[in-house]
C-alpha cells in the first residue's frame, strides 16, 4: 500500500456504530488482518463476559484493505493504559505510512430517527478541515467537555494523532437513543457515504440502503399498531420531550419489535 | 510517563507530604491548605499522559485545540533550615469508573513521588486521606495512623487526637489502606524510607457523599502541622467547614427515622464509652445511607 489511510472503529460505540461500520468495511474490501495489539497491559483480563452464550475477549485488530489503500482497526477500547494503547495503533499507522486517520463515532440523539441528522467532524488541523468542503459535514462547531463528564477515546486519539503530525478526522453521526440497543443502519448509510466519497473506496452502498428502508417500514408498521409508540415519535419529531417512562417504554418497545422482526 | 522538575533547590533536611483525591478530599485539603500558607512554589510535575485519561477536550471551529489531563505537581518551601515537598494529585491513576490506585499504574506513581523524596534526600514522607469511623458528624474526627516502620508508631501516638489503626474498635491488628495511600506507604518501607499515613475519620454514613469534609482535614492538618513544626491558621478550614456542616445538618435530617435511631443510638454509646452498636448494626446504616447517593454521580464516558 502506499500511503494509505486508516479508518477506526471501537466496539463499545453508541449503538455499535463504529464496529458495524468497519465490520461492513473489512467484508465489502476483503479486509485480511495483519496485526493486532495484545491485550495484557490494557484490560483487567479477570475472565470473559458472555453475550448470547458467547464468550466476547478484548480485541484489537488492524486489516489491510490493499486495493482500496486503506488500512482498517476494529477494537475494544482499553480499560487502562489509553496513551499506550492509542500510541501503539499509531505505530502501526506509522509503520504502515499511514497519512491520514479517520474515527467513527456515535452520539446519542434526544430525537427522533426520521429527523434531518448531521454528520459532525472535528479534526486536528486545518489543512484536513479544508479538504472537507461539499461532504455535507458540519465542521465548524465549538465544544467543550462538560463538568463530570469525560471526552471520548476517538477525541483522545486525535490529540495523540496531533502530537505525532498526522492529520486526523473524527466523524460523528447522531443516533436516536431508542436504536443505540439495536442498530441505526441510517447513521450507518451517512458515515459509510461519507468514506466512500472522501477515500474513493468505489463501494456499492445499496445493501445498507435497502437496510434503512426495511428499518422506517418497520418502525412504521409498529406507529400503526401501537399509539402510545406514534405518539412518543410523534412528539419527538415535532421537538416536544418525552417522560422518563415514556422514553423508557419507546425504547423498550423498539428494541423488542426490531429484533423480533429480525429473527 | 517522566517525571519533570522544574528547579532543583537546596533544601537542606527535607519532609515531603503527599496527597490525592478520595473520599471526603481530605488529604488534598489538608495539603492544598498547607501549601497556601507556606507559599509553596511549583518544583516540578508528573506527566500525565501514561496515567490519566484526559478530563476535558476543548474544540474551537471544529478543529481539535487541546486535552487537558489531571495535573500532578510537586511544590516546594524552605521553612528556615528545613524543606518542605508537597505533592498534589488531581487524580489517582485508576481503571474506567474507579477512584482509588490500584496495580502497575499506581505502583509507577507511588515510586515517582518516592523517587522525587529520594532524590532530595528527604528524611520522611507523609501521605494524607481519610478513614470511614463509626463516629458522628458532630464529634471531632480523630487521626487514624499507620506507619512504615515499627519505631515511628511511638511517635506518632505521642500525637493528641491521634490513634494506630490497630487501636481502632474492631480492627485490631488488621486493616487495609486503599489507593495511593496504601501503595506509597507499603514502598517507602520497601525502599527504606520513613513514612506515615494520617487518616481522618468521616462518620461512615457520610463515607459516600458527594462533598468535601474538612473536618477531617482539619484533623489531619492539626497532626501534620505539629509533626512538621509548622503553625497553621485555621480559619479557612473552619470557614469551611461550617458551610459543609450546614450540608450535612440538612442531609442528617432527611434520613429516615430508623436510620436516624441507630446512629444518635451509637453516638450516645461512643460518648458514654459504652460498648457502641454491633458490626451488623453499622453495616446496617451503610447501606442504608448509601442508597441516598447512589443517584446523581457524574457519568463517564472514558469506554466510549
Amino acid at each position: 500500500m502506499c500511503e494509505p489511510r486508516l479508518v477506526v472503529g471501537w466496539n463499545t460505540d453508541a449503538g455499535r456504530l463504529g464496529a458495524r461500520v468497519t465490520e461492513y468495511l473489512i467484508e465489502r474490501l476483503g479486509g485480511e488482518d495483519f496485526c493486532e495489539i495484545e491485550p495484557t497491559e490494557f484490560y483487567p483480563l479477570v475472565g470473559v463476559s458472555v453475550e448470547d452464550d458467547v464468550a466476547q475477549f478484548p480485541e484489537g485488530r488492524f486489516y489491510c484493505c490493499a486495493e482500496k489503500n486503506l488500512v482498517v482497526f476494529k477494537g475494544d477500547a482499553p480499560s487502562f493504559g489509553w496513551y499506550g494503547y492509542l500510541d501503539a495503533m499509531l505505530d502501526v499507522g506509522e509503520a504502515c505510512h499511514v497519512r491520514e486517520l479517520y474515527t467513527i463515532g456515535g452520539m446519542v440523539f434526544p430525537g427522533a430517527h426520521t429527523v434531518p441528522r448531521e454528520l459532525l467532524a472535528v479534526s486536528n488541523c486545518a489543512q484536513l478541515k479544508e479538504t472537507l468542503g461539499g461532504y455535507h459535514l458540519s465542521r465548524g462547531g465549538d465544544y467543550v467537555t462538560p463538568s463530570g463528564r469525560r471526552p471520548t477515546i476517538n477525541s483522545y486519539l486525535l490529540w495523540v494523532a496531533k502530537r505525532r503530525n498526522l492529520p486526523g478526522l473524527n466523524v460523528w453521526v447522531p443516533i436516536p437513543f431508542y436504536l443505540l440497543g439495536v442498530e441505526d443502519p441510517r447513521a450507518e448509510r451517512r458515515v459509510l457515504h461519507f468514506l466512500n466519497e472522501k477515500l474513493d473506496l468505489g463501494v456499492d452502498l445499496r445493501d445498507v440502503e435497502e437496510d434503512t428502508r426495511r428499518q422506517y417500514q418497520a418502525i412504521a408498521e409498529m406507529r400503526t399498531r401501537f399509539p402510545d409508540i406514534d405518539d412518543s415519535i410523534r412528539r419527538l419529531e415535532t421537538n416536544l420531550t418525552l417522560t422518563e417512562e415514556q422514553s423508557q417504554r419507546l425504547v423498550e418497545e423498539i428494541e423488542r419489535y426490531l429484533k423480533q422482526e429480525r429473527r | 510517563m517522566s517525571l519533570r522538575l522544574y528547579k532543583e533547590p537546596d533544601l537542606g533536611e527535607v519532609e515531603m507530604v503527599a496527597s490525592w483525591p478520595g473520599m471526603g478530599n481530605v488529604g488534598v485539603i489538608a495539603v492544598d491548605t498547607l501549601r497556601g500558607q507556606v507559599h509553596a512554589e511549583e518544583l516540578g510535575e508528573i506527566e500525565p499522559y501514561d496515567l490519566f485519561f484526559p478530563r476535558k477536550a476543548v474544540i474551537k471551529a471544529g478543529i481539535l485545540e487541546e486535552l487537558e489531563f489531571p495535573v500532578n505537581k510537586f511544590y516546594y518551601r524552605k521553612l528556615g533550615d528545613k524543606g518542605l515537598i508537597l505533592f498534589l494529585a488531581e487524580e489517582q491513576p485508576a481503571a474506567a469508573g474507579r477512584m482509588y490506585a490500584e496495580g502497575a499504574k499506581g505502583y509507577q506513581m507511588a515510586n515517582m513521588v518516592l523517587d522525587v523524596a529520594a532524590r532530595f534526600g528527604c528524611r520522611r514522607v507523609y501521605t494524607s486521606g481519610a478513614a470511614i469511623a463509626s463516629s458522628h458528624h458532630l464529634q471531632r474526627p480523630r487521626v487514624w495512623a499507620a506507619t512504615s516502620a515499627l519505631g515511628l508508631n511511638k511517635e506518632v501516638r505521642r500525637y493528641e487526637n491521634t490513634v494506630l489503626m490497630s487501636e481502632i474498635e474492631g480492627l485490631e491488628e488488621q486493616g487495609n489502606i486503599t489507593g495511593l495511600n496504601g501503595l506509597l506507604l507499603g514502598l517507602a518501607k520497601k525502599r527504606g524510607l520513613e513514612s506515615i499515613c494520617l487518616m481522618g475519620e468521616i462518620p461512615d454514613y457520610l463515607s459516600r457523599a458527594p462533598f468535601p469534609y474538612p473536618r477531617a482535614a482539619k484533623s489531619v492538618l492539626e497532626v501534620l502541622s505539629r509533626l512538621l513544626g509548622i503553625e497553621v491558621d485555621y480559619d479557612p478550614l473552619d470557614r469551611m467547614a461550617e458551610r459543609i456542616d450546614e450540608v450535612v445538618e440538612t442531609l442528617y435530617d432527611s434520613l429516615p427515622p430508623e436510620v436516624l435511631e441507630r446512629i444518635e443510638q451509637r453516638r450516645t454509646s461512643l460518648e458514654g464509652k459504652g460498648s457502641g452498636i454491633t458490626d451488623d448494626d453499622a453495616s446496617w446504616i451503610r447501606e442504608h445511607v448509601d442508597d441516598l447517593f447512589k443517584k446523581g454521580h457524574g457519568s463517564d464516558e472514558r469506554s466510549s
